[in-house]
């Protein structure tokens, strides 16, 4: 690393100031945008997928799990090589990556720090609903959610209907038997049920075998956004992050949940076609891990980690971060990787863009006004 | 009230007498002895199983990856033979139906019902092929087999269990001062000994405390040192590699007394067993549990009145499981009318299959018929496959914290579809003599405290399987 903090935020700066202010202002533009939200569970590694370059403090903590052939993004930092869908976006600048980054939560526990990422709250298990459900209804979206999973994650509560997909094979009640349940739901006001009745009636009455692999997903995903009238967000799941032991370097079990990412990323691309530009892929976890690896060649809970994003609406391909730095004092409780970017100040900055909200509007409404920085002029196009 | 044999269990079948006093009849099922399993087909040791995940890893790790290294078709033939040769898809099949015919046809569906919450709550989630080989033993051998002892002792059992030690990464927890953190290899690989936390946290997290006890980073990592030296015994490294039986090996221990959360613990095997002490009598965990088995039995949020007589339970008799049971019964049955459980799929299912006396799980002596070398045939294949769809295989969750006991965590389109579709193959599951509309008049009437309301409603349908798919999802059902 030959820079120090300081001057790194000088030269991200610079750059930022080229680029004009670009606060975001409501618009009634009618174009379509699509947000992905990623959510990576058990704890990205951030010093794994984004490694940085030259810092002895970082080799020396890390000396069986330094990746070989990494991807040069920048002076600075390191791609995975594995990610390789990802480093086609950076190249034709819809990559970035903000680095150094969490929610504001510390205490490493998988279970409230997942309860966190998704809800966007500062007490686990306190806010019944997510923060990409209560932007949703900030704009006035309803009816445009899908997740990619078999239930229906947290974060995309809060706004009603929203659809899930994830195949099985079997065959559907008669329109008489569907209709009987309604009444039934509507005589004992189960409201959340006639809305998936009325859901799963729009299905396909019987359903043959399909695939529910990740690629499968994707593709069903951005075939389904690609349509004007198709769901405006999607959210997928990839678990595995939590290495403790044989975390592994390029090939080993860190980096097969990161290609699982990566494989997201390069379908959505592809399937997206021209609706990718109008797209941002944004990733979410609990926490990072420790900068030190553990005699079982894994890594612990830690603290900052990284956002990895793509897609057309992005300002450029860049490394977005407020480095701390890996010195002992630099760590966080001696540790962890620290977080100078609240992730929350992303993911409002991306919903105030994708949705044509104001930033101030979203701090509001989806986070009860909390102290968040607009990065939108810093990271999207206006 | 007849929702109380579903809340507390799995309904009743249509021949069974209506207890005439439901809370005797529900708190009887619990008792000191645990009774046998009413699978009678062949049950397998842990022991046993272990060994084909042993040969399993040994001959995929050592063995093939060397022989086929430059031929991928060949090394992916292999494998599969490999996989029939150790009954890799069969074991878990003939594990649920173990499972499930306790819900279904046994004499005591209370305590298959704490069964299933126990199995969740030491969860070993989807991990290094656990899932194949070794988890549905574990239930049975580590969690069934102490249900009629304390917490205490369940908690240090499944700690200490050889599942959960490999789940939670405990081998690779050593201490840094221990004798193997000196040895000449580590050196030499520049791989100093360390603690590996993950298991200390679980432990506390999920298992026992729960964050709301107010432990702290350090505390993880004191529990860490504690538990350093519990791994699968290294004599056979070379050929048993992580399979072998689990036990305190003092050259990884971190040597001298301990100091967790502020006192003392002693150094060596005794530590562990003195922590487990510590925690399980800790107020906290008494009163994690309790709202745990409320959450599970009564309502997504108890209130203290609820938890209340199950924590005094638990002080008055040190925790012992049946007690700790029978006070979470009686707060359900006195609860009973004023709220209503969402029932997860699992639970669902194994409802509509004893209501409806279904040929659920399949045949005891269909699952003897197995030979090692080849996969399970289609019906021996059912259970596994089934649970999978409903998202909700018990040797599969995708984390250690085990399934969600909230209803909105089981609320999706996707969800409420399998519901339909089970619904349907619940029907397919129906003796052919039951497939008729008298029959479901049976089921209504035993079963609901309302069943003109529902009669009514199902006339409405002129196929007894729709009826069938009606019922099943109705609210009523859904809720217990």
């Amino acid at each position: 690393m030959k820079i120090t903090r300081r001057n790194f935020l000088k030269g991200s700066l610079a750059t930022l100031f080229l680029a004009g202010s670009g606060i975001p202002v409501y618009s009634s533009t009618k174009t379509k945008k699509n947000l992905v939200v990623i959510m990576l569970r058990g704890g990205m590694d951030a010093l794994c997928a984004v490694p940085v370059i030259g810092d002895k403090n970082f080799e020396k903590r890390r000396k069986q799990l330094i990746l070989d052939d990494t991807i040069k993004l920048n002076s600075d930092f390191a791609l995975h090589p594995v990610l390789e869908g990802f480093n086609e976006l950076w190249k034709e600048k819809k990559g970035t990556i903000v680095h150094a980054t969490n929610i504001p939560y510390t205490e490493r526990s998988h279970f409230d720090g997942q309860n966190l990422m998704e809800s966007g709250g500062k007490i686990p298990y306190k806010v019944k609903t997510g923060w990409l459900g209560r932007g949703m209804k900030a704009a006035g979206l309803k009816q445009e959610g899908l997740a990619l999973a078999l239930p229906m994650p947290l974060i995309l509560r809060g706004v009603p209907k929203n659809n899930n997909y994830f195949p099985t094979k079997g065959k559907l009640p008669t329109d008489k038997v569907l209709s009987l349940l309604k009444d039934v739901y509507k005589e004992k006001s189960e409201d959340e049920l006639i809305g998936m009745l009325e859901i799963i009636k729009s299905r396909p009455k019987e359903r043959s075998y399909a695939a529910d692999d990740l690629y499968s997903l994707a593709n069903e995903a951005g075939t389904l956004m690609r349509e004007p009238d198709g769901p405006r967000v999607a959210v997928f799941e990839v678990g595995g992050f939590d290495t403790h032991a044989a975390q592994g370097g390029v090939h080993g079990t860190h980096s097969d949940c990161l290609k699982d990412m990566d494989l997201i990323f390069a379908t959505l691309k592809k399937r997206l076609k021209d609706e990718f530009d109008n797209t941002l892929i944004v990733t979410l976890t609990e926490f990072g891990r420790t900068i030190k690896q553990n005699s079982g060649l894994g890594t612990e809970h830690g603290y900052g980690s990284a956002i990895f994003m793509g897609g057309g609406l992005l300002k450029q391909s860049q490394v977005y971060t407020d480095w701390p730095g890996l010195k002992n004092k630099e760590l966080f409780q001696g540790r962890d990787l620290n977080s100078t970017i609240d992730s929350r100040s992303v993911y409002a900055s991306a919903m105030s863009t994708v949705f044509d909200i104001d930033f101030n509007t979203i701090k509001e409404k989806v986070f009860w006004g909390e102290d968040l920085q607009n990065l939108s002029d810093k990271l999207f196009k206006a | 009230m007849k929702n109380f044999f579903r809340k507390v269990a799995f309904g009743l079948k249509p021949k069974e007498k209506i207890p005439s006093d439901p809370l005797v009849w529900a708190t009887s099922q619990i008792t000191d002895e645990i009774p046998e399993f009413s699978f009678k087909g062949k049950i397998y040791s842990e022991e046993e199983l272990r060994k084909h995940y042993r040969e399993w890893v040994y001959q995929d790790r050592k063995v093939l990856r060397k022989k086929f290294k430059k031929d991928k078709m060949g090394y992916k033939a292999a494998k599969n033979l490999l996989r029939d040769n150790t009954g890799q898809k069969f074991w878990k099949n003939l594990e649920i139906a173990i499972r499930h015919k306790e819900a279904t046809h046994g004499d005591h569906p209370v305590l298959a019902k704490l069964w299933y919450f126990w199995t969740n709550h030491f969860t070993i989630s989807d991990k290094d092929m656990l899932a194949d080989y070794s988890t549905g033993a574990y239930q049975r051998e580590t969690i069934r087999a102490n249900l009629n002892k304390t917490f205490e002792e369940l908690a240090y059992e499944a700690t200490i269990g050889w599942a959960m030690i490999l789940h939670l990464d405990n081998m690779e927890n050593v201490g840094p001062k221990s004798e193997d953190a000196r040895a000449e290899w580590r050196k030499r690989k520049k791989r100093p000994a360390t603690i590996n936390e993950n298991h200390a946290r679980e432990l506390l997290e999920l298992h026992t405390v729960s964050p709301n006890s107010g432990y702290t980073q350090e505390n993880i990592t004191e529990l860490a040192l504690i538990m350093t030296g519990w791994a699968p015994d290294d004599k056979y490294h070379k050929t048993r590699l992580e399979t072998a039986d689990v036990k305190f090996q003092r050259k990884y221990h971190e040597p001298g007394k301990k100091i967790f959360w502020g006192n003392e613990f002693p150094k060596g095997k005794k530590g562990l067993k003195a922590a487990v002490n510590y925690l399980a009598n800790h107020p906290s965990c008494r009163e994690f549990i309790a709202y745990k088995l409320c959450r599970y039995l009564i309502t997504d949020y108890p209130t203290k009145e609820m938890t209340d007589p199950i924590v005094k339970a638990w002080d008055k008799s040190g925790g012992h499981l049946p007690e700790v049971h029978k006070a979470a019964i009686e707060v359900a049955f006195k609860f009973n009318n004023q709220y209503q459980k969402f029932q997860n799929p699992e639970n669902w299912w194994l409802q509509m299959s004893r209501m409806t006396d279904a040929k659920w799980p399949p045949k005891d002596e269909r699952f003897d018929t197995y030979r090692l070398g080849g996969g399970p045939d289609p019906y021996q294949a059912k259970p596994s496959w089934f649970m999978e769809d409903m998202g909700h295989h018990p040797y599969l969750s995708k984390q250690p914290n085990g399934y969600s006991d909230l209803a909105e965590d089981w609320m999706s389109p996707e969800l409420i579809i399998r519901r339909l579709i089970y619904a349907r193959k619940g029907y397919i599951n129906l003796k052919a003599d039951n497939k008729n509309n008298e029959f479901f008049e049976k089921v209504v009437n035993q079963n609901f405290d309302n069943p003109d309301t529902i009669h009514n409603l199902l006339k409405q349908n002129d196929k007894t399987i729709d009826r069938h798919i009606l019922l099943f999802n109705l609210p009523e059902v859904f809720r217990a």
